[in-house]
């Protein structure tokens, strides 16, 4: 299969990378890019742990091209610790126990970043709905709420 | 992970682009989000040797409303028809489906055109190669036995996607651009019932947009989505409904399903309960067309019979809802 | 030296308490940034890829397997059967009878047969392609009445019934306690079959040093050292040539306690390639390989006197066990064994039956062979409190044991028992007799208040070998730079027993848990732990850890007094750091660490614990099972909402207590409770596995459907604090056993909503559609029948 050059911005940074056409995002991240942040929990678009965003809105690598990603903006879970600090999200997930095996927790965590980027504030519903393509099998759900309350909530 | 079988992935500039490079290859197929494309190719189900990305493609994602109607192009995302202000007043049934459909992730990625234009679904289908070779294939990929109805010689896989009861009841029409020339035609008239051949549209065709007609004044509608768990699932059952009322009868009444069929449909017969209010003899007599004109055969894990009796329940429940809006 | 003078280099912390604190896990800054690292993540370097060609065929013989071709493949480094094999495997030592390639015959669509190592993945699946073999067909059983009935093929020579285990247990005198019964009622119910559902794929990475004759492998593993056993066992190894590492691991919940047919798959290819191979299975694989609950059979009959107190229990109960042995035996003892322990009882009678059938091999799932069981039980206590007009809690509160220590009829000891606390707590949160009954309803949709009890072991007494080792061992290293290391076997799956070892260690020594490091699951640095199961690590281990850190503690004290020239009596020990009693006289840590390396240099410092002899159980055939150094309790009232034309259950809430003894880490123990319950929640209203002529219907994340966030309700914990006399500061289990109420009381609860009890998991909405309306249709038929009765009649049935 022939590769093309793939141009994205991932974490920050510019990325040039000869792709296949057929080269999903989720192994262009974990083995291109080597951020292995992001997982693989199922065979296609069924248990949301390998959510990342795409210019700042969520998404499954599992079921997305790479080559479609073209000129846009990838972040993954790697991104949100800045200068040597955990983000809120990971600070509350950390303290209120979000994650216990700790699996689905970057798709999670990233699923609720992109949540809170366009409504700081979320209702309890509006935080299920915004969860509710990610599965955890450890929490049962309760403490992962918890968490994202506890991120939103406070002063910034 | 499942690997992605070999394809030339290009990305067309425009849609005369893209309608080139599809007649002009047999093999290739119309990649938009790929939230039900790349799963199944995962799967080994579709094989495609050249996928063609419409992501570029200037014009498709516009969302347009004049005084004759609502006008969708046909990669606005779910994400979109789900939170867009113009979409939640011109068109609330369809507003409810896209939010109904999966989950966010998908939401994002997904788009009008590839929902209305969804494979169909069946426990014996979306299943893995090994899968379906161990299982000797099926009549609607690589095999001759249905083995949902193995006596039978038809495909009943359903067809599964939320948006197109919502467009059906709204009275929707889709607009099909091929190399030979652009048509439009019905929504209705895109589906056939059969669940290996449930689209009308040819290979070369490209749905590219959707026509919502101005509803007429007081017109309701809403959609309704039976599934075992809160999020994710398709549905075991889908019902569309829109309605007029006059003088507290019913005006107009539209009723749509999917979930059930290889198609979905419009409830038939559904003018003989014009200007009749929409009381507990009209919800009972609807329910029962409901269950005559479903039917559900064991394509899910979920027994074909609660598929029915749920669709009915669907449809009574948004009639009702929707009358007894002040 | 004014000893007021010495420098506390470093800010010395003040005595410092962990345990009882609610603590973050030592790894979840890992976990939240991404950096942990699971087995598909590990940078080990340029791999082979593996891959496994899986039986089409249910059930037959095995004439041949040519895979010339494959192995002729540019790119295809090696190619292996069941034949490369050395000897067989399975967790339990007399139970052996798996392959991890298929051998001779092939049992289960979905076995493995054959696995090849190549350069990348297309080459991989392209030789499996090119793999071609003659199977020939035995009929195939996907019902324990099929494999069970006259003249059906033994899948496995020894077992010619297809009954790997046939239990019977007998305790008093049944049949007098039935007849002294005031109600004996006696159900069928059914339990479903489920998967564990952990969100992370399985996995392996092996190595094989040629030159050193060495095998490395990192792997998925819940019990690194059963794998182990069973690496050297199937490929002829001797154990000293292996090293098997446990990373971080996405969930385990029973999936992986067993050593597991791709483990052994992939180490085989590695020394078959000389080189290092990594085997990713995907979803469906993963749940092909199995060994979850077993779908269950039971009837259960039980004998209450007029006040609720249970007289006999007569329970059979029939485990469809899939196509291999595994844990099997001890599946369908606990199924027996846990009857007891929890409610007095007169007498009992047990018979369990573990059957083969052509489908993939069922194992321990959380909570093991006693959670269907519970659900019967539960389930027919409730509606005989019903029928006898008694309360379901005034029932359980009848039958609580009332002497601890306690000696079940079965040999079991009970030595704390919070069981009274955890009922009174959620009869008081949930308002069960304020509400109950007065639940507000909408139009068609119905609430109700269910209630259910469970228990658990905190680890079996009794191990699985029996090598005379403790049943425990943490080392702690102690050096030049300060920080203590603990090295520990015990595999953390999330539960955070890491965590709790360390705070653990940090309670006794007083130290910051900063001070403190953790390295687990390499078996070239760790000592043997016997893996994380039947929820052992906080008993067992937290108890060795307690006396390793005792001992290091005694060490130091020592070092201390040489130091300040005093006796050991006279140290005041402040964890970081150390006077004189009645003086001013202190050292600081690093002070009192230099001096207790004069002439010993690093202290390494090991602490054991074993079972005490009186926990382990009866001396009756099966008796280790059960038997445990302390039980945990749970109490659980479950509030629903049933939408009586669409059959869908909701749970609105769920009121837990649950007795851990001493909760440690209040903050682990409320997390791992609220996720057993939720588990129990999974498997009660919406899992389940099928089958299709053996071939699986849902082995996907979307069709086993496992809850999403938006139908997973709220979950109220309450922790009762027994504080067992032996488990570490009284701590005994929190994982498993509140996943048994919870199947119990969502049908007590769907009772009380409805008025219909349900005998099947899972209430899936079509189930309980299907109940109100054949309830429907029998009050139709009742109604027309009274109105077309003779006028004339004496006496009207009121129901």
């Amino acid at each position: 299969m022939s590769k093309g050059l793939l141009k994205l911005n991932v974490n920050g940074r510019e990325r040039e990378d000869a792709v296949a056409g057929n080269t999903l995002l989720l192994d262009y991240l974990r083995d291109t890019a080597g951020l292995t942040g992001t997982k693989q929990g199922c065979d296609g678009g069924e248990c949301g742990a390998c959510t990342v965003l795409i210019d700042g809105e969520p998404r499954l690598a599992c079921i997305t091209l790479a080559a479609s990603c073209e000129g846009r903006a990838v972040e993954t879970i790697e991104s949100l610790a800045a200068e040597g600090r955990m983000s809120r999200l990971q600070q509350a997930f950390h303290e209120k126990l979000g994650t216990q095996c700790g699996f689905c927790t970057p798709g999670m965590i990233m699923a609720a970043e992109a949540l809170l980027r366009r409504n700081p504030n979320p209702s309890e519903a509006e935080i299920r709905e915004a969860l509710s393509g990610n599965l955890c099998r450890c929490t049962g759900y309760v403490k992962i709420i918890e968490s994202v309350q506890a991120a939103a909530g406070g002063c910034a | 992970m499942e690997r992605m079988p070999d394809f030339e992935l290009k990305r067309a500039a425009t849609l005369a682009e893209a309608v080139t490079w599809l007649a002009a290859d047999p093999r290739a197929k119309l990649f938009a989000g790929g939230t039900d494309l790349v799963p199944n190719l995962r799967r080994g189900i579709e094989r495609a040797a050249v996928l063609i990305d419409l992501g570029a493609v200037h014009g498709l994602s516009d969302i347009a409303l004049t005084d004759t109607g609502l006008s969708l192009g046909a990669r606005v995302t779910l994400a979109r028809l789900a939170s867009d202000v113009t979409i939640a007043q011109q068109a609330p049934a369809l507003a409810e489906a896209a939010r109904a459909v999966a989950g966010p992730g998908h939401r994002s990625a997904a788009t009008l055109g590839g929902n209305l234009c969804l494979d169909t679904r069946c426990v014996f289908y979306n299943q893995s190669e090994w899968w379906r070779a161990a299982n000797r294939y099926c009549l609607k990929r690589g095999g001759d036995t249905c083995h949902v109805a193995p006596q039978g010689q038809r495909c009943h896989a359903a067809f599964s996607g939320d948006l197109a009861p919502a467009l059906l009841v709204l009275g929707a029409e889709v607009q099909l651009v091929s190399a030979r020339g652009t048509r439009r035609i019905p929504l209705a008239e895109l589906y056939r019932d059969d669940g290996a051949a449930h689209l009308t549209l040819s290979r070369d065709e490209v749905l590219s947009g959707v026509r919502i007609p101005a509803a007429s004044p007081g017109l309701r509608s809403g959609y309704r989505k039976a599934r075992t768990r809160g999020a994710m699932d398709f549905p075991l059952a889908g019902a569309a409904c829109a309605l007029t009322l006059r003088d507290g009868v019913l005006a107009e009444l539209r009723i749509a399903i999917t979930g059930t069929n290889s198609n979905p449909f419009l409830l038939a017969g559904c003018d003989e309960f014009i200007g009749r209010p929409a009381d507990a003899e009209v919800l009972a007599q609807l329910g029962k067309r409901v269950q005559k004109q479903v039917s559900p055969m064991r394509s899910t894990v979920t027994p074909s019979n609660y598929r029915r009796l749920v669709a009915a329940v669907l449809a009574q429940r948004l009639v009702s809802e929707l009358s007894a809006t002040a | 030296m004014k000893l007021d003078q010495v420098s506390l280099r470093h800010g010395a912390a003040p005595a410092t308490r962990s345990v009882g604190e609610r603590t973050p896990l030592v790894d979840g800054i890992d976990k939240v940034t991404g950096r942990a690292r699971y087995t598909a993540d590990l940078p080990l370097g340029p791999t082979l890829v593996g891959k496994i060609l899986r039986s089409p065929v249910a059930h037959g013989i095995i004439r041949s397997i040519d895979a010339h071709k494959a192995r002729a493949m540019a790119g295809v480094r090696a190619v292996v059967t069941g034949q490369d094999f050395v000897a067989p495997y399975g967790v339990i030592p007399i139970a052996q009878n798996e392959w991890p390639l298929a051998r001779d015959k092939v049992r289960y669509r979905g076995e493995p047969l054959v696995a090849v190592a190549a350069v990348d993945e297309a080459t991989a699946e392209a030789a499996l392609r090119a793999i071609t073999y003659d199977i020939e067909i035995l009929p195939a059983y996907f019902t324990t009445a099929d494999a069970r009935a006259e003249g059906a093929t033994p899948l496995h020579e020894s077992k010619p019934g297809n009954v790997e285990r046939k239990v019977e247990q007998d305790f008093g005198d049944v049949d007098a306690e039935f007849a002294a019964a005031d109600l004996v009622l006696e159900r069928r119910y059914e339990g479903n079959e489920v998967y564990h559902g952990q969100i992370e794929l399985d996995a392996s990475i092996a190595e094989w040093e040629p030159e050193r004759e060495r095998l490395t492998v990192h792997t998925v593993t819940q019990v690194p050292y059963y794998l182990h056993l069973m690496l050297a066992q199937t490929l002829g190894l001797d154990e000293a040539q292996i090293r098997v590492v446990k990373p971080f691991i996405g969930g385990g919940f029973g999936h992986r306690v067993e050593p597991l047919n791709f483990e052994m798959i992939t180490a085989l290819l590695a020394r078959a390639a000389n080189g290092r191979v990594k085997l990713e299975l995907t979803r469906e694989e993963t749940f092909i390989t199995h060994r979850g609950r077993p779908a269950t059979e039971m009837r259960m009959k039980i004998g209450l006197k007029a006040n609720g107190q249970i007289t006999g229990i007569d329970a059979e109960v029939v485990q469809r066990g899939g196509a291999y042995a595994g844990y099997g035996l001890v599946t369908i003892l606990y199924a027996g064994a846990l009857l007891h322990a929890i409610y007095k009882v007169g007498a009992s009678r047990f018979r369990g039956y573990r059957v083969y059938t052509n489908l993939p091999p069922c194992g321990a799932m959380r909570g093991h062979g006693a959670v269907q069981v519970r659900f019967a039980f539960e389930a027919l206590l409730d509606e005989m409190a019903e029928t006898l007009g008694l309360d379901p809690i005034a029932v359980r509160r009848a039958n609580l044991l009332t002497e601890i220590p306690y000696r079940t009829l079965n040999d079991l000891q009970v030595n704390s028992y919070g069981l009274p606390a955890c009922i009174a707590a959620v009869e008081k949160a949930s308002g069960w007799n304020e509400r109950r009954g007065k639940l507000p309803h909408r139009p068609g949709l119905r609430r109700g208040l269910g209630m259910a009890c469970s228990h658990y072991v905190s680890g079996s007494a009794k191990p699985v070998h029996w090598s005379g080792e403790p049943h425990a061992v943490i080392n702690l290293k102690l050096d030049f730079d300060g920080g203590i290391t603990v090295l520990t076997g015990a595999s953390d799956i999330g539960q955070g027993s890491s965590t709790l070892i360390t705070q653990i260690v940090a309670e006794v020594l007083l130290v910051p848990m900063q001070r403190i490091r953790l390295v687990s699951t390499d078996s070239a640095l760790t000592p043997k732990d016997n893996g994380s199961y039947s929820s052992r690590v906080s008993f067992m281990v937290g108890n060795a850890a307690l006396n390793a850190s005792k001992a290091l503690k005694r060490l130091l004290i020592e070092a201390a007094a040489r130091r300040l020239k005093v006796t050991a009596d006279e140290i005041e020990w402040a964890g970081e750091s150390c006077g004189v009693i009645g003086t001013d006289q202190m050292l600081d840590w690093a002070q009192v660490v230099q001096e207790a390396l004069v002439d010993s240099g690093t202290l390494t410092v090991k602490g054991t614990w074993s079972t005490p002899p009186e926990t382990q159980g009866g001396k009756f055939r099966g008796a280790a099972v059960g038997s445990s150094a302390g039980f945990s309790y749970g109490a659980q009232v479950v509030e629903v909402e049933v939408d009586e034309d669409t059959g869908r259950v909701a749970v609105q809430k769920v009121w837990v207590a649950h007795d851990c003894g001493r909760a440690i880490n209040p903050l682990a123990v409320e997390g791992q409770v609220q996720g057993a319950i939720w588990m129990g929640m999974g498997q009660a209203l919406s899992e389940e596995t099928q089958y299709h002529e053996g071939l699986p219907l849902r082995p996907n994340m979307l069709d086993c459907r496992i809850p999403t966030i938006v139908e997973s309700p709220p979950i109220e914990v309450f922790l009762i604090e027994s504080m067992d006399p032996l488990g570490p500061f009284g701590a005994k289990e929190a994982s498993e056993g509140g996943l048994h109420g919870f199947p119990p009381a969502l049908c007590n609860a769907i009772f009380d909503a409805i008025g219909i009890r349900l005998t099947e998991l899972p209430a899936t909405p079509d189930r309980v559609l299907e109940a109100i309306q054949a309830r429907r249709r029998d009050e139709r038929l009742r109604a027309r029948r009274a109105a077309t009765a003779a006028p004339a009649a004496a006496t009207v049935e009121v129901q």
